[in-house]
């Protein structure tokens, strides 16, 4: 076990780098998600959580791609990802752009 | 010239690769925020915004750090930073100095 721990310590991407604090960093994006989904749809920024959707997509590749690659980086991005579609989809049904058209008849 | 644009087209970062288009796309989030500026500052999420200045700060030492170097993620970082931080500045005013504001006018009406 205290040799699992050493390895981690000393590892390329371990807690003495920024490879490591970057995506740490990053889960508070996931935790920001999270504690917003107690508020009311109107406190979401539809602009802010559609730049995150596309910002979560790309850079999950971008953690695959970079060296040294970064799981834990993949790891919160997809979590980002999830949380930030849900916030998107409560926002969208916030402003109306759910709701199911009444048929032309009801009307 | 044209040795310069294929330079930069062959770049181990450059728009061939997912080093180009993921902190281009992460400009998103600074102009998203820059858009909210208009917004009141009731709107703006704590959380959310810690989120954004935190990551900005420690991104912006990340994309020096990593294989290959990226001065387009550097620079995306710094502006998500100083982004994060005034809409931060813009609800702190709000939340914390407007009371006093708003006691003194009370007082004085």
């Amino acid at each position: 076990m205290s040799t699992a721990v050493k390895a981690f310590l000393n590892s390329p991407v371990g807690p003495k780098t920024t490879h490591f604090w970057g995506p740490v960093a990053n889960w508070g994006f996931v935790l920001a998600g999270l504690v917003d989904m107690n508020k009311p749809p109107e406190m979401i920024s539809g602009n802010m959580t559609a730049a995150m959707c596309v910002y979560s997509g790309l850079f999950m590749r971008f953690a695959w791609m970079v060296q040294p690659r970064n799981y834990l980086l993949l790891a919160c991005h997809a979590s980002n990802e999830s949380v930030q579609l849900y916030q998107m989809s409560r926002w969208a049904r916030a402003q109306g752009y759910l709701e199911k058209k009444e048929p032309e008849a009801q009307q | 010239m044209a040795s310069k644009l294929q330079a930069f087209w062959n770049h181990p970062a450059g728009p061939k690769t997912i080093h180009f288009w993921a902190p281009t796309f992460k400009w998103g989030i600074s102009i998203a925020n820059v858009a909210d500026f208009a917004k009141p500052p009731e709107k703006i999420s704590y959380p959310q915004q810690v989120a954004v200045a935190c990551t900005g700060v420690i991104w912006s030492r990340y994309s020096m750090v990593i294989t290959p170097k990226n001065w387009n993620l550097f620079s995306v970082n710094v502006a998500m930073a100083g982004t994060g931080l005034y809409q931060l500045s813009r609800k702190i005013r709000k939340d914390y100095f407007s009371d006093q504001k708003d006691d003194v006018a009370s007082l004085e009406g």
